[in-house]
């Protein structure tokens, strides 16, 4: 099987690569220092399994793990960590493979002989029993083959497009395959429901406009309007996002 | 209480304040002042004679109060070897005794100097009626002091055995990931994991050897620079700590692991969270008697909000400053987006408790 390994810190990328050199059942393809190169080492390099140390800086493990589930493979995945006493009582209970550091040689052969893909409503779980933030920092995307990171922040308006849904974000935009209805239930305390197909960063809401036929839409700081009937507010949303603009603090 | 020689202090045993002490003696003069005025209140109608009688009333109370101090400044050394139920009684007998000795000498030479101007009663009746008075406020005066002293004692047991616990506290995590680092350094470089246990060890060992009231800021920033290899091992090149801190005396006395936990802080939650690490900026500088230390760290943007172990380990330096050295030390906390600094001043020179 073809190993990738995740971990900030190099002793610790060291002591895994020995321990698996060592048997001869598996083999290190790469080491990444944090979850952006894990993930685009992942998509490259197309590893069976990736063990992916849970705190790191960036992206950490759990958001990690959740993006490989853009890719066209995802690899099947074993956390590693050090002492996180609710993340492990939160794999057990979703029975997701774990090693805790020091890592000991049998306790590794065991969950590399184990190691599962997880889905994302899994992982959605175990950030929940962790006590973790459950809405991820950044969204990804897939362009022509490679991987694109988009952060949350930067994002202004997520719009249904047929099958995909497009995020319009501060440089451009992308299809990717989260319906509107989970964006909306993962991301509810920053972005507001205009329509039923259109999901909008309420701090990147510059004013509500009239328009000619009696409808509301949406002017967006940037200065471009959502315009045309797709992108207006419908009426069953108006009360709402006039009350998410009235509770923004600016 | 069972076990005397974990008591807190040597004084807490004893719980009468020091009767020696300038302090003492006012409260209790006032005290016995109140006392004079609701005896001759208790007594007397406010018309006419009531001034005379606070007077003799007060002249008579105030000396025995002075009297009592006095005793029991002397009598101090003996009480404190026991324990507070015999002390208790041992102390009342004494006070009652002399209350009664006073009160006869003073029935005596006022029968000398014409008794019926001062004192109304027979000789029995004066003395019955005065040692009944004074039991009941000895009583009452040594009750309210063995409850206030429980009280202070409990307050002070409180926040050391808080301490102790907090400190014993040394993160988990840390502790795990060097023991990692330490299995793998094992095999590529035996001398540094060699050296790692070591620094671990002399560590663990400042960590659980308990809370120490005071160190030397020498010894304290040893720890911190021990702390610091550990952490350079498993983080590489991502941690830089600069240190400007000449200014400061070394001799200086400081809570002992007060200043390892806030770089335990800046590393966990400031370096380890930034993909490129970055730089621990220490500063130290004296002015007149105050020392201040200022430790700053970048931070990450989206792990802004997630900081409640900081608080913890903060608000147990706080606690453990305020111990040391009342309100004449602070701490206070500078966020900005990208920077999280920490800044301590205390005292230089002052007697830690």
């Amino acid at each position: 099987m073809k190993i990738l390994i995740v971990d900030d810190e190099a002793p610790a990328r060291d002591r895994l690569r020995q321990l698996i050199e060592e048997s001869d059942e598996h083999v290190v393809v790469g080491d990444a220092g944090n979850g952006l190169e894990a993930l685009e080492m992942t998509a490259e390099l197309d590893p069976d399994i990736v063990l992916l140390d849970i705190r790191m800086p960036g992206l950490n493990g759990l958001e990690t793990a959740r993006h490989f589930n853009a890719l066209e493979k995802p690899p099947a995945v074993v956390f590693t960590t050090a002492y996180d006493e609710y993340a492990v009582d939160a794999f057990d209970a979703q029975a997701v493979g774990y090693i805790l550091k020091p890592v000991r040689r049998e306790r590794l052969a065991k969950a590399l002989a184990r190691a599962q893909k997880l889905s994302a409503a899994t992982l959605s779980a175990v950030a929940d029993g962790a006590g973790m933030q459950n809405r991820r920092q950044h969204i990804c995307a897939r362009v022509h083959g490679e991987l694109r990171l988009i952060q949350v922040e930067d994002i202004r308006y997520f719009q249904a497009d047929q099958k995909y849904t497009r995020v319009c974000f501060v440089g451009g935009e992308h299809l990717i395959d989260d319906s509107i209805k989970q964006l909306e239930a993962e991301f509810a305390d920053s972005f507001v429901r205009i329509h039923r197909s259109a999901l909008v960063a309420v701090s990147r809401i510059h004013s509500l406009e009239k328009t000619s036929d009696g409808h509301v839409s949406v002017r967006l700081r940037d200065g471009d309007a959502l315009e045309g009937d797709q992108l207006g507010i419908s009426r069953r949303h108006l009360a709402e996002v006039r009350r998410r603009l009235k509770g923004r603090a600016d | 209480m069972s076990n005397p020689a974990e008591t807190p202090s040597r004084d807490s045993q004893v719980f009468l304040p020091d009767f020696c002490a300038a302090g003492t003696i006012l409260v209790v003069l006032l005290v016995a002042e109140l006392v004079a005025i609701l005896l001759t209140l208790a007594a007397h109608t406010l018309a006419g004679t009531f001034l005379t009688e606070l007077a003799k009333m007060s002249m008579y109370v105030l000396w025995l109060a002075l009297l009592g101090s006095a005793v029991l400044c002397r009598a101090r050394p003996y009480i404190e070897h026991l324990e507070p139920a015999r002390a208790f009684v041992v102390v009342f007998l004494i006070l009652e005794l002399m209350c009664l000795v006073f009160a006869e000498i003073t029935f005596q030479v006022t029968a000398v100097f014409g008794a019926g101007a001062i004192i109304d009663d027979s000789h029995t009746t004066f003395i019955l009626r005065s040692s009944a008075i004074s039991s009941i406020i000895i009583a009452l005066a040594l009750r309210y002091l063995y409850i206030s002293s429980e009280w202070r004692r409990s307050i002070l047991l409180e926040a050391q055995a808080r301490i102790s616990a907090l400190q014993a506290l040394i993160r988990p995590h840390f502790l795990f990931n060097s023991m990692n680092t330490i299995a793998s350094l094992t095999r590529s470089d035996p001398a540094r994991a060699e050296e790692a246990v070591e620094d671990l060890a002399d560590l663990l060992r400042a960590n659980l050897g308990g809370p120490k009231d005071h160190t030397t800021l020498k010894e304290e920033l040893e720890v911190v620079a021990i702390y610091q290899r550990i952490e350079k091992l498993r983080l590489g090149d991502r941690l830089k700590v600069r240190w400007n801190i000449e200014e400061l005396p070394m001799r200086a006395l400081i809570p002992s692991l007060t200043i390892q936990p806030l770089l335990e802080n800046a590393i966990y939650h400031g370096i380890e969270l930034l993909p490129e690490g970055g730089e621990v900026i220490v500063s130290g500088r004296r002015t007149g008697d105050q020392l201040h230390i200022e430790m700053s760290n970048p931070v990450s943007k989206t792990s802004a909000g997630k900081k409640s172990g900081n608080k913890m380990a903060l608000s147990n330096i706080r606690q453990r400053f305020e111990l040391a050295y009342g309100n004449k030390a602070s701490i206070s906390v500078v966020e900005t987006d990208d920077l999280y600094t920490v800044k301590i001043v205390f005292p230089y020179g002052e007697n830690l408790s």
